[in-house]
């Protein structure tokens, strides 16, 4: 068994050669953060087609009715992170159901980023609407989670069940 | 329920297999042993010898079912025929050509109440402990690291070099053996083997209590070991502790009789055991020492002249059993020097520096397997003997009575097992885990044993007590909820009556094997901060704290989310221009709570030095490929700092010390107005000053520019999530698996489309992302 054993050392040993790791190295390939690592502008949209929209999701945004949009109630909000404070426009496409909008009348929703207002309009019309205006920079934070609303003066409320609906949402968040 | 055939066929193969081997060599010896020490002890013998030459395959990768097949059958088959199963009835060792059967004691025969308290015992814990080794095996680190590399030996057919996983850097002499019996039975078979020794361990410590006349103390000895739950638990699982008592006990067990009779012969399954231990485990390389000790105090106190010489045969006995041990130790020190550039890898990296185990994780691992998070050791002595949830098991309420068996040193006997205990458990200190204390159990045992033996009625009552006490039904009303332990026999899963699938299907992390095996293509590494059940997924799964470079990643995906790790402390030094050929950054502090780190260290120039253009912008001066790069400690991780990435950094990897340095080596003379050195917060109070070197020759000195950087802030104006995944996609891994308790964990499932991730798949909070 000894014999064995010595057998195993001196095996090893030739089956692998000694090498002891460098400890010196050139410069290694340079990386080139800023450009190339910031994701596409569209990653600071919650789309309301995305499965994953429920994580930006912080109120007032029902679960999914069709594939490409969400019931609101009265104040739908998203949290989101925000990559960069620079030429940052709050965007919102959405829409107001006509039926709704013969009961409520027209509308007027405010727009806010991190609970300040950042415009507010009057819809006197039902049918897709979009919103889009730019963020002061210093009402955002880099690399922190923002968070983004609509708020309705009022909302449609269904005689049969009581549910609550404000608009019909695609997409809200921050866009280049 | 035929599924089981395979398994109990494998572990009974490798079984037979190291038995005919251990009695083949035996018989070679002519050992003066009684008829049931040598089989046992063979037995113990032979599983070494089965390593030794699992060994030997493994590095000729020359695993393979039909190699080993043919072997095992070729050694049983040898002897059968050499006739060394045949028992004689006689309890005599039998006698060969070479050797008349020696004279030895006989073995005291058990009185009849203590034949009933043993069977009965014995025949109820076996209900238990062997259904719970053939069932399905799912322990926590058997498919952690010890199946999960004996798994990767037998699709490699031998010896991987794996430099991810600290596991595979300690000594695997029982894993070996355990692949034998994988290679044909799959997991639960090398459960088996490993519950074999617990058997072989009863029955020695009987033997022994036979052997110094006192059969009632060895069989409540071998009850009080056979019925404690933590050894039951231990060897009804892939570990390897058992193992390693019955080793150890073995050992313990020849000296013992060598000390009788003092026949050279023994001296070679001495040294054999005594190194064995080691292979089994680190911790047991204080058989080593016991043994050589031994036989030399045993020798010089006996004062017998060598019938050749006249002298005092002292060293050669000694030296026998060390070069037997030492030659069972180099093989493992000589993989791990070969492979990780550490003979005793994971531990003492700072005298045995390399790129594979920091020297922080083996403080950290140490200082945390030295308390299990414990407020205070005087914890200890009910976490392990009724509690049990902190130090993972209990030994059982008997043992509270374990400061008794010092009174055992009245008896020679006594002497030798306390002796035995208080060296086998020194090591206990390392890892406070109950069951690093099952290799002194057998030894306590007895000794108390001895102890109780004398008040007349009290060992048989105690050992019932005990028995009792340890029943699952009973234990669970004392011992604390999670307290490792067995619940049950599980007859219907280890008997396959449940599928395997199905039993197996019920532990969360075979789930998760699942999922990832599912949806990751073979040949594919997988990130993830926690252990898994690496022994069934035949995926490459990097775990956060396994190798150095597992801890490098971990350090980069936590450092977008963690500001404290993010590049924003700026340390500048200026200085006028001046040539110099090698730069060195250099700490001074010594900062026992942190370590150093630098993110990017960048040298600038403001035009050739004395040229008198102070006032010019300072540019920085490109990283050439005649650099040279290097640091201490840690110089692998070095061209992190000079890679231009926020998300890495050379980190020195142990708290920082004065002398620590990265140099840079311009391959000319240059000229230099400033150096910054950007780092992290959690560098602490650090201090550093630049050193530098007007030319390469050996009489230039280092002189020291500047001592006094100037400090300043650069807050992260950008998420780092993307830069991140890049560095770690840039390592050959598109995958990352995150548990919810991980850091980070939350950013990543709201935030992976910044991180640059599609989840695949996901299990209830756990998910797997696939990095774009």
């Amino acid at each position: 068994m000894v014999l064995i054993r010595l057998g195993v050392v001196f095996s090893v040993l030739l089956l692998a050669a000694c090498d002891r790791p460098p400890d010196v190295f050139p410069p290694p390939e340079q990386r080139h953060p800023v450009v190339a690592y910031n994701p596409a502008p569209e990653a600071m949209m919650v789309e309301m087609s995305d499965p994953d929209a429920a994580l930006h999701i912080v109120k007032d945004i029902y679960g999914q009715s069709d594939p490409s949009w969400r019931w609101t109630a009265q104040n739908p909000t998203v949290k989101l992170l925000v990559l960069s404070t620079e030429h940052l426009r709050l965007h919102s496409d959405f829409a107001i159901w006509d039926t709704g909008f013969k009961s409520t009348g027209p509308l007027e929703i405010s727009f806010l980023v991190n609970g300040r207002v950042l415009d507010k309009i009057r819809y006197t019309t039902p049918g897709v609407k979009q919103f889009d205006a730019p963020v002061p920079p210093d009402w955002l934070a880099p690399d922190a989670d923002t968070t983004l609303a609509m708020s309705l003066d009022k909302i449609y409320v269904a005689p049969k069940d009581g549910a609550r609906f404000g608009v019909i949402l695609v997409r809200l968040g921050l866009k280049q | 329920m035929l599924h089981v055939i395979p398994v109990l066929w494998a572990a009974l193969f490798t079984i037979a297999t190291a038995w005919s081997l251990g009695c083949l060599f035996f018989r070679t010896l002519s050992l003066p042993l009684q008829e049931w020490e040598d089989r046992l002890l063979a037995y113990i013998a032979g599983i070494s010898c089965l390593s030794a030459i699992m060994f030997l395959l493994c590095a000729t990768r020359l695993v393979r079912r039909g190699i080993l097949l043919a072997l095992g059958l070729a050694i049983i088959g040898y002897a059968i025929y050499s006739g060394v199963f045949r028992f004689s009835g006689n309890f005599q060792s039998p006698p060969t050509r070479k050797m008349p059967a020696l004279p030895n004691k006989a073995l005291a025969p058990l009185p009849t109440i203590w034949r009933w308290i043993f069977g009965l015992g014995f025949a109820v814990f076996t209900y238990f402990g062997f259904f719970n080794a053939l069932a399905p095996e799912h322990s926590s680190d058997g498919m952690s690291y010890h199946l999960a590399e004996v798994a990767k030996y037998s699709r490699a057919h031998g010896f991987l070099r794996i430099t991810t996983d600290v596991y595979a850097n300690l000594s695997q002499g029982i894993e070996l053996v355990y692949l034998f019996a994988f290679d044909f039975g799959r997991h639960s078979a090398a459960t088996l083997v490993h519950y074999s020794f617990l058997i072989a361990l009863v029955f020695l410590i009987l033997c022994y209590g036979r052997r110094i006349g006192r059969p009632d103390v060895g069989a409540a000895a071998a009850l009080f070991t056979y019925a404690c739950p933590i050894v039951l638990r231990d060897a009804t699982i892939a570990y390897v502790d058992v193992a390693l008592a019955a080793n150890l006990f073995a050992l313990f067990y020849l000296l013992q009789i060598w000390d009788e009779n003092r026949n050279s012969k023994l001296l070679l399954p001495i040294g054999l055991l005594a190194g064995f231990g080691y292979e089994i485990k680190y911790t047991a390389i204080v058989a080593v020492p016991y043994a050589v000790g031994f036989v030399i105090w045993k020798l010089l106190r006996s004062r017998e002249p060598d019938p050749k010489s006249g002298r005092n045969a002292v060293w050669r006995p000694a030296l026998i059993v060390s070069a037997v041990a030492i030659s069972c130790i180099l093989p493992w020190m000589v993989k791990d020097w070969i492979e990780v550039a550490n003979p005793v890898s994971p531990f003492a990296n700072r005298i045995f520096p390399n790129p594979y185990v920091h020297v922080s994780f083996e403080e950290n691992w140490r200082a945390s397997l030295a308390t299990y998070g414990l407020a205070s050791r005087s914890q200890i002595p009910l976490q392990v003997t009724v509690q049990g949830d902190h130090l993972e098991g209990f030994l059982g309420p008997l043992f509270l009575l374990s400061p008794l068996a010092l009174i055992a040193l009245r008896y020679r006997a006594g002497r030798q097992l306390l002796l035995a205990a208080a060296i086998f458990g020194v090591t206990y200190w390392g890892n406070i885990g109950t069951r690093f204390l099952i290799p002194v159990v057998p030894f306590i045992s007895l000794a108390l044993a001895l102890v109780l033996s004398d008040v007349k009625w009290l060992l048989p009552i105690v050992a019932v007590a005990h028995c009792l006490t340890c029943m699952p039904d009973l234990y669970r009303h004392y011992c604390a909820p999670g307290a490792y332990r067995i619940e049950n026999a599980p007859v219907k899963a280890a008997l396959r009556i449940q599928p395997e699938a199905a039993y197996l299907g019920q532990d969360p992390t075979i789930q998760v094997d699942r999922m990832v095996e599912a949806n990751v293509p073979p040949g594919e590494t997988i990130f993830s901060v926690n252990q898994g059940g690496q022994a069934y997924l035949p995926r490459d799964l990097l775990v956060g704290y396994e190798s150095a470079s597992n801890e490098v990643v971990q350090d980069i995906l936590w450092t977008p989310v963690v500001r404290d790790y993010q590049p924003t402390r700026i340390l500048k030094f200026d200085f006028p221009p001046r040539a110099l050929r090698k730069i060195r950054i250099v700490q001074t502090a010594n900062v026992p709570d942190h370590q150093w780190s630098v993110s990017e260290l960048r040298i600038f120039t403001n035009g050739p030095s004395g040229s008198g253009r102070a006032g010019m912008t300072p540019v920085e001066l490109p990283r050439a490929p005649t650099w040279r790069l290097t640091a201490r400690p840690n110089p692998w991780d070095v061209q992190l700092a000079f890679d231009n990435s926020p998300v890495t950094r050379w980190r020195s990897w142990q708290p920082a010390e004065p002398g620590m340095y990265i140099e840079v080596d311009l391959g000319a003379a240059q000229p230099v107005s400033s150096v910054v050195v950007e780092c992290s917060s959690d560098t602490g109070p650090l201090k550093i000053k630049l050193d530098g070197q007007s030319d390469a020759t050996s009489s230039s000195a280092w002189n020291t520019i500047s001592d006094q950087p100037i400090e300043s802030r650069q807050p992260i104006r950008y998420s780092l999530r993307l830069a991140a995944t890049s560095e770690i996609k840039a390592r050959g891994i598109h995958y990352l698996l995150s548990l919810p308790d991980n850091p980070g964990a939350d950013d990543l499932r709201r935030y992976a489309r910044y991180w640059g991730l599609t989840q695949v798949a996901s299990l209830g909070d756990v998910r797997l992302f696939h990095i774009e």
